[in-house]
């Protein structure tokens, strides 16, 4: 796990001096700081317009920069032909992909955890009689946001071993807004017995090949604060566990097809 | 175990050239053997063979020159000794394991031509880096290495500021963190200047000396009738000459010089084999030594002339490479240059630049 660990490492400190992510990154900081300035705008509350403006924010760019940073990272290596110098030394193409792969992960990580600050720290500016409960069910949505774009990156880094990045950035983005959009409404009718087993049948196909990302978008019940599960945290590990088992399903997947695609 | 610096390999040499075979124990003396290999694309205008039926045999410890046009499928040979593509049929074998093989990697080594690297990164962690692909963490070797290839007092700089000779040399270190057996370089002295150029090329004669094999695909003609022991040259993804240098560059042209020759005498020597002038009684006939020189000598001395000299000149890698691909590769028209045996107003000057140089003109 030497060579996974050295390649995830080197495509970190690669990922968080490209040029474009920064540039998405300081848009999304940007608007995260300019957001209360926003919600004086609005008729409704400053809590709820703040909240949901700011998280949308994360949620936007960090779903922007998984697809930007992961559909370029393994096209970028064979144009630049340091995939041959690697895969010439004694290291498996799983071991390359699985490398890139967590490498994307991690630089998300850092960028996501920089947003996640600066969306605290503007909160408690603007907030200053929220509680720390207040405030740590706040920073509980970047969280899941991460695991989210960790299954976003798993899908573009499959798509990436065999369409070209532009291809890719569609795929992906499309994937992404099916699963996070149209999720439920697949999950309502794969499960609606009044339907023709034909459509119950495509339904369901596509509520299981596509993802369900809605599920982490737990903004909704930190703005509105409605009433809770019984077990949050159950159903935290529950998704958290779901996004483990797509995130493996489409690692191996890609490494099958990288295994033996020509570079 | 101390590595890379080429004492290593030197100790292994012995017994990793042997091998239990049923009929007892056989002397492995090739680093690289293909049979029949193939490799063929599929494109729009139906299947298109890149590679040939290559039978291609690289003996341990020599420095291989494997050259060919651009297009001749020397890169996809490569990728396939490498394991990075597959081929289509036949066999490839490297270090006495099929291609690709992961446990032949951990004792080869490639320097890709205009290598790159992660730009932020210094010599020192690119070198470092390659280190941990093999599980080396051992950053007094790269220390060493880099010093070996002169990158000593820049080890801490980032690549961006390198040139490129010296972003070379780093593909150089790196390529002997393993202390390989056989070393890949794909144009190793493209691009670099004139001192850059001769110091790698004498680091590719100390890794010979070191024991190890080197295969060189390059354009740099001269370099490699320089410092290779043999060559092989592919055209359109077929052998075209393997062989020993000297063996593939004997059977050169003959110089003769003679006074006091008639012009009818002159006439009889000339044919389309023959570069023949003559001026006021001197003849210099440049002629194949298949034409029995002294037959021509004879003749001459039969009919009053005085041979003043006689020059054997042995054939250069550049003629024997356009022979190779003439009618190919080659602008229409350009004669083969004249046999010298003076190499070294070459360095530097591939073989592909003579042929842009003639397209354009």
């Amino acid at each position: 796990m030497n060579a996974v660990m050295s390649i995830a490492k080197t495509t970190i400190g690669e990922a968080i001096r490209r040029r474009v992510l920064l540039v998405i990154l300081l848009i999304g900081v940007l608007f995260l700081v300019i957001a209360p300035g926003l919600s004086v705008l609005s008729a409704r509350q400053n809590y709820t317009v703040l909240t949901s403006f700011t998280l949308g924010i994360i949620q936007l760019t960090s779903a922007v920069i998984a697809i930007v940073l992961t559909v370029y990272l393994l096209p970028n290596e064979v144009e630049r032909r340091t995939i041959y110098t690697i895969l010439s030394k004694p290291v498996y193409r799983w071991h390359f992909l699985l490398g890139k792969y967590l490498g994307a992960v991690g630089a998300l990580a850092m960028m996501m955890l920089l947003m996640s600050t600066v969306l605290v720290l503007v909160f408690k500016i603007m907030q200053k009689d929220a509680s720390m409960d207040d405030v740590m069910r706040l920073a509980t949505a970047p969280i899941f946001f991460f695991v989210q774009m960790s299954l976003l990156a798993a899908v573009a880094m499959f798509f990436s071993t065999f369409v070209s990045p532009i291809v890719n950035i569609f795929l992906s983005g499309g994937v992404y807004l099916v699963g996070t959009l149209f999720s439920p409404v697949f999950q309502d009718l794969s499960n609606n017995k009044s339907l023709s087993p034909a459509v119950k049948g495509a339904a369901t196909l596509v509520h299981t090949v596509v993802p369900n990302f809605a599920q982490y978008n737990i903004q909704g019940g930190i703005i509105n604060r409605g009433p809770e599960l019984r077990s949050v945290e159950l159903y935290y590990v529950t998704i958290v566990g779901y996004a483990l088992i797509y995130i493996t399903v489409f690692l191996i997947a890609g490494m099958m097809i990288f295994d033996r695609k020509e570079v | 175990m101390e590595r890379g610096l080429g004492s290593t390999a030197t100790r292994l040499r012995w017994y990793n050239r042997i091998a239990i075979f049923p009929g007892g124990l056989r002397l492995l003396n090739l680093a690289i053997e293909t049979k029949n290999l193939t490799k063929t694309y599929k494109t729009s205008s139906g299947p298109q063979s890149v590679v040939k039926d290559l039978d291609l045999q690289v003996e341990r410890g020599e420095i291989f020159g494997f050259l060919g046009p651009n297009g001749a499928g020397k890169t996809t040979t490569i990728k396939i000794l490498l394991g990075i593509i597959d081929s289509t049929s036949g066999e490839a074998s490297v270090l006495g394991n099929p291609a690709g093989d992961i446990e032949s990697h951990r004792k080869l080594s490639y320097l890709p031509e205009k290598p790159y690297y992660y730009e932020h990164m210094t010599g020192m962690e690119i070198t470092q880096f390659y280190a941990s692909l093999f599980g080396i963490k051992d950053r007094e070797l790269c220390e060493r290495l880099l010093n070996r290839v002169n990158l000593g007092n820049d080890m801490n700089r980032p690549i961006s500021q390198y040139s490129k000779g010296m972003q070379q040399r780093v593909g150089l270190a790196q390529s002997l963190l393993n202390d390989p057996e056989l070393l890949f370089l794909d144009e190793p002295t493209g691009g670099l200047d004139p001192i850059a150029h001769i110091e790698i090329r004498d680091l590719i004669l100390k890794f010979r000396d070191e024991g190890r094999t080197v295969f060189i695909s390059s354009h740099e003609l001269s370099d490699v009738e320089r410092i290779c022991d043999r060559v092989a040259i592919i055209n359109k993804g077929e052998m075209v000459h393997q062989g020993r240098l000297d063996q593939l560059l004997s059977g050169g042209r003959i110089e003769i010089t003679a006074d006091n020759v008639t012009e009818e005498l002159s006439a009889k020597f000339r044919n389309e084999d023959t570069t023949v002038s003559f001026k006021a009684g001197r003849l210099i006939a440049d002629i194949p030594d298949s034409m029995k020189p002294g037959e021509v000598i004879d003749a001459i001395r039969g009919a009053g002339g005085d041979v003043v000299s006689i020059i054997p000149r042995r054939k250069r890698l550049e003629d024997l490479f356009l022979e190779s691909v003439a009618g190919d590769n080659v602008v229409k028209g350009r004669k083969l240059s004249k046999m010298t045996d003076d190499h070294d107003d070459h360095v530097g000057s591939g073989s592909g630049e003579i042929k842009e140089e003639e397209v354009s003109s």
